[in-house]
């Protein structure tokens, strides 16, 4: 059995963990998630980016507990939050715990979320209330 | 390269609007939902099927081939029929084809048709662009909406019932609107109940069923030539169509696209957020009435919660926000939003709204959005 990120092309199972964004060599732009296309500022394609890390970690600019969900994972009430990383790019994300307002700083973890059909356990990046 | 104003110099005009209900899914064909539309907006022109040139269909929902085998029921004429497709906007962008239409000198009579049912998803085509994100499927539009109402509540020291007074308002409008999917008047308790995301609760959430709009452009010349009531025609006199742009991270990038295109707008009408007398906006959730109120320019940035609880954007205030109900009440069918809102502003600038009636109403304005994100805006006014 093994522990794999849902995403592996998103995430780098370092602790804490590292989010793989890109970064566009012509205009500089980092971005997350890694566009497998273009750039969206300058146009360049995507064989031209250079992968990023974005260390987990950030400030959060939004939150919301969801109470209705059409699907049965994740079980409601969840809170999702809109982070800032400290690295530029904005992501949305699962924030896990009590406490969490706009302006917490939050730092990412594995979540384990699932097991596949052997036994391997699939987890998400979620992030905590750190300060 | 600046774009000819089509529109200043070939005007056009709304001369017929007609609409089933929006409601829950039924039994109902597509069919009979776009064919009831379409034969009351030919009453209300006081034109024959006959007399129109050109069709355009704004749906997202049908899938392909959705305009003839209901638009041939009103007589096989061979004219040419197009699907729209524009997320929430298909209705909107439907509308936009046939001014442009009509504004080109390519035909002096065209139906804009709006049409849809619910499917079991949107099908939304983003989702399968190969780009996968973190939040997997924990964000859906509600919890987007309820994200950018935490954003914008935080910022402005804006309070939970200060946004549910915004489906306050449109729930009391829809109330009086026979075609409004939601007819009940709702108290702010009732408003409050049933959490959905945030502080979004179900009835600050669009409810998304079936219906059909549809609205006749016509020319000058089409209006000369087939002896239309002239007393009754609506002018357009804005079109704007734009998509997302790179705004910087974290600004809401729907408020900008709405600042954008609305500016699109007024430019192309000659006229300011202060001339508008009603505007039906996309208020699919309770926030985006706040978001977009100050976006378009109709208040400062922070004020829009203050000016909602002081009525000013009630019928009867100085501007109506969503006459009709809005999307929160009329509801959000998806292609006939966009022609709905046209039709409940033709309405209003006729001063044929009855109990919703703004008083004195001269300017309006259609606003949509949609996945992509796309933004449609329309300015209507009395010639």
């Amino acid at each position: 059995m093994t522990t794999e990120p849902r995403h592996p092309h998103l995430l780098k199972m370092t602790d804490p963990p590292t989010i793989v964004g890109h970064r566009c060599v012509a205009c500089e732009r980092v971005a997350f998630p890694p566009d497998p296309y273009g750039c969206e500022k300058c146009g360049s394609p995507a064989s031209t980016f250079e992968q990023w890390d974005l260390q987990a970690r950030g400030s959060v600019q939004a939150v919301a507990t969801v109470h209705r969900h059409h699907r049965s994972t994740p079980v409601t009430p969840f809170t999702v939050g809109v982070i800032g990383l400290v690295g530029g790019p904005v992501v949305k994300a699962i924030v896990e715990g009590d406490g969490v307002v706009v302006g917490s700083t939050v730092e990412g973890f594995l979540a384990p979320d699932e097991q596949d059909d052997d036994g391997n356990v699939i987890v998400d990046l979620h992030f905590r209330v750190v300060e | 390269m600046n774009a000819p104003n089509l529109l200043s110099d070939r005007p056009v005009f709304v001369v017929g609007i007609g609409l089933h209900r929006y409601q829950r899914r039924s039994d109902a064909t597509y069919v009979s939902l776009g064919l009831t539309a379409v034969r009351e907006a030919l009453g209300d022109a006081g034109i024959e099927w006959t007399d129109v040139e050109a069709a355009y269909t704004g749906t997202a929902l049908l899938g392909m081939g959705a305009s003839r085998i209901m638009l041939s029921r009103l007589g096989a004429t061979g004219i040419p029929m197009t699907q729209v497709e524009n997320a929430s906007a298909s209705g909107s962008s439907s509308v936009a084809q046939a001014c442009l239409e009509v504004a080109s000198g390519r035909s002096d009579v065209v139906v804009a048709l709006g049409v849809d049912k619910p499917r079991g998803g949107l099908g939304a085509a983003p989702g399968e662009a190969g780009i996968d994100n973190l939040e997997g499927g924990s964000v859906v539009p509600f919890t987007h909406f309820a994200l950018l109402a935490s954003e914008y509540m935080n910022l402005h020291e804006v309070t939970d019932d200060q946004v549910a007074k915004v489906a306050v308002k449109n729930h009391r409008n829809g109330s009086q609107n026979p075609f409004a999917q939601r007819q009940k008047v709702r108290t702010l308790e009732e408003v409050l109940t049933e959490p959905i995301s945030g502080s979004l609760t179900r009835l600050q959430c669009c409810p998304v069923g079936e219906g059909a709009a549809a609205v006749i452009i016509v020319s000058e010349d089409g209006i000369n030539r087939l002896q239309i009531d002239r007393s009754r025609a609506i002018q357009v006199v804005a079109s704007a169509t734009k998509t997302e742009g790179l705004y910087g991270e974290g600004v809401g990038i729907d408020a900008a696209l709405t600042a954008e295109t609305g500016v699109a707008a007024f430019e192309e009408a000659g006229l300011g957020p202060l001339d508008l007398d009603v505007l039906e906006v996309h208020d699919a959730f309770a926030i985006e009435e706040l978001l977009y109120a100050e976006a378009l320019g109709l208040c400062q940035p922070g004020e829009a919660a203050s000016r909602i609880e002081s009525g000013d954007f009630d019928i009867g205030g100085s501007c109506a926000f969503s006459p009709s109900g809005g999307l929160l009440a009329m509801g959000h069918p998806i292609g006939p939003t966009g022609v709905g809102q046209i039709a409940e502003v033709v309405r209003q600038l006729r001063g044929e709204a009855g109990t919703r009636q703004q008083p004195d109403a001269r300017v309006g304005m259609a606003h949509m959005v949609g996945i992509g994100a796309v933004c449609v805006v329309h300015i209507l006014r009395q010639p």
